[in-house]
């Protein structure tokens, strides 16, 4: 469990120091978590109370609380269950994903005190065991690159529109297309440069909490950041460029072409 | 039993989880047992009710032929109990698995 408690602690530190957010909710709701759910269990989850944690099977898995940007994804689903209210269906649902991905990896980020050149972008580094040929489940730097492994397959993350992935299961790709917006938000960060929580990361944030429904798309997203990095920078600011930039890299088009 | 000895195919796919990496078992039987048709009719297909709450549960598709017909549901993680998490379980155990 002490694992599972310091990323808990990283996480509610991030929200807390950087955004001024009192835990998940804003209001100081206690963060609690159950581990070593079921036997062999290869997952994590929020189940829209608490998060819950199984120790993998030991084959492709190992415990999932091995990396503190797990519990800040699961963490943020929570934040964005009490702001967004993000549906978990197609591309509001990628939206979600894309969401806690971009806070766990930051995370894990100001927890090392990396800048957005410094950090690996990987998602769940270390969950793999060393039978898995893989570095990390998602890569937000190069999605689609995470593993290649003769028994899993090859990650399937697309980095651009172009690469879209149409499918029933899992919720409509909710795991495979959220590699766009998180590329996306991978652009912004480097394009700004420095610390990533301090200006890409306000950016989304900001957005979160700025009028969004909970069947924004990507595109709907995209205005939204660039609104957000408008009102807080500037009309013209170098941050709002790398935002508009940023959607441009993966392909996704600013609504009102852009302007703003 | 009058829907006995029906040939029968079962596919079930895990997909989602915070992984995202899907899973997929199947099973065939030229002459089941009537416990395998039994079992397949003993899940509630058409009336799973959904899980809006829970993020980065697994979503279980699951599809049966048996007694010329043909049963399609996807069941939420938080919903896989009784005679579906049987009927996975057994599909699971019995079955050939791809990753
Ligand atoms: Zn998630």
């Amino acid at each position: 469990m002490n694992e599972a408690y310091d990323g808990l602690g990283a996480t509610f530190e991030l929200y807390a120091d950087v955004y001024d957010r009192n835990s998940i909710d804003g209001r100081g709701l206690p963060l609690d978590g159950s581990v070593h759910y079921e036997k062999d269990y290869d997952n994590a989850f929020w189940n829209g109370e608490r998060m819950v944690f199984g120790d993998g099977d030991g084959q492709v898995f190992g415990r999932f609380t091995v990396s503190v940007d797990v519990i800040g994804h699961e963490l943020t689903h929570g934040v964005t269950q009490y702001t967004a209210g993000l549906v978990y269906k197609d591309q509001a649902g990628a939206l979600n994903e894309s969401i806690s991905d971009v806070f766990g990896s930051l995370v894990l980020q100001y927890s090392h005190k990396q800048t957005a050149a410094q950090a690996t972008w990987l998602i769940g580094q270390g969950l793999f065991t060393a039978r898995v040929k893989g570095v990390a489940l998602r890569s937000m730097k190069a999605p689609g690159t995470a593993y290649d492994d003769p028994v899993l397959g090859k990650d399937p993350q697309p980095a651009t529109m172009a690469g879209y992935v149409e499918t029933e299961d899992d919720d409509g790709g909710v795991h495979t297309n959220s590699g766009i917006p998180n590329h996306a938000f991978y652009l912004v960060a480097t394009g700004i440069g420095g610390y990533a929580w301090e200006k890409a990361g306000r950016i989304w944030y900001d957005t979160l909490l700025a009028g969004m429904k909970p069947t924004t798309d990507f595109a709907g997203f995209a205005a939204l950041t660039l609104a957000a990095a408008t009102k807080r920078y500037g009309e013209g600011s170098a941050e709002a460029d790398a935002v508009r930039a940023g959607w441009s890299g993966v392909g996704v088009a600013i609504d009102g072409g852009g302007a703003s | 039993m009058a829907a006995a000895r029906a040939e029968l195919s079962i596919v079930v796919v895990r997909s989602g989880g915070f992984t995202g990496i899907s899973r997929r078992w199947a099973i065939e039987r030229p002459d089941p047992d009537d416990d395998w048709v039994a079992l397949v009719e003993a899940c509630p297909w058409g009336q799973v009710a959904a899980d809006r709450e829970s993020r980065d549960r697994f979503t279980w598709r699951i599809e049966a032929r048996v007694a010329r017909r043909h049963h399609r549901a996807s069941v939420p993680d938080r919903e896989l109990t009784g005679p579906w998490r049987e009927l996975v379980d057994r599909v699971q155990r019995d079955g050939s698995s791809d990753v």
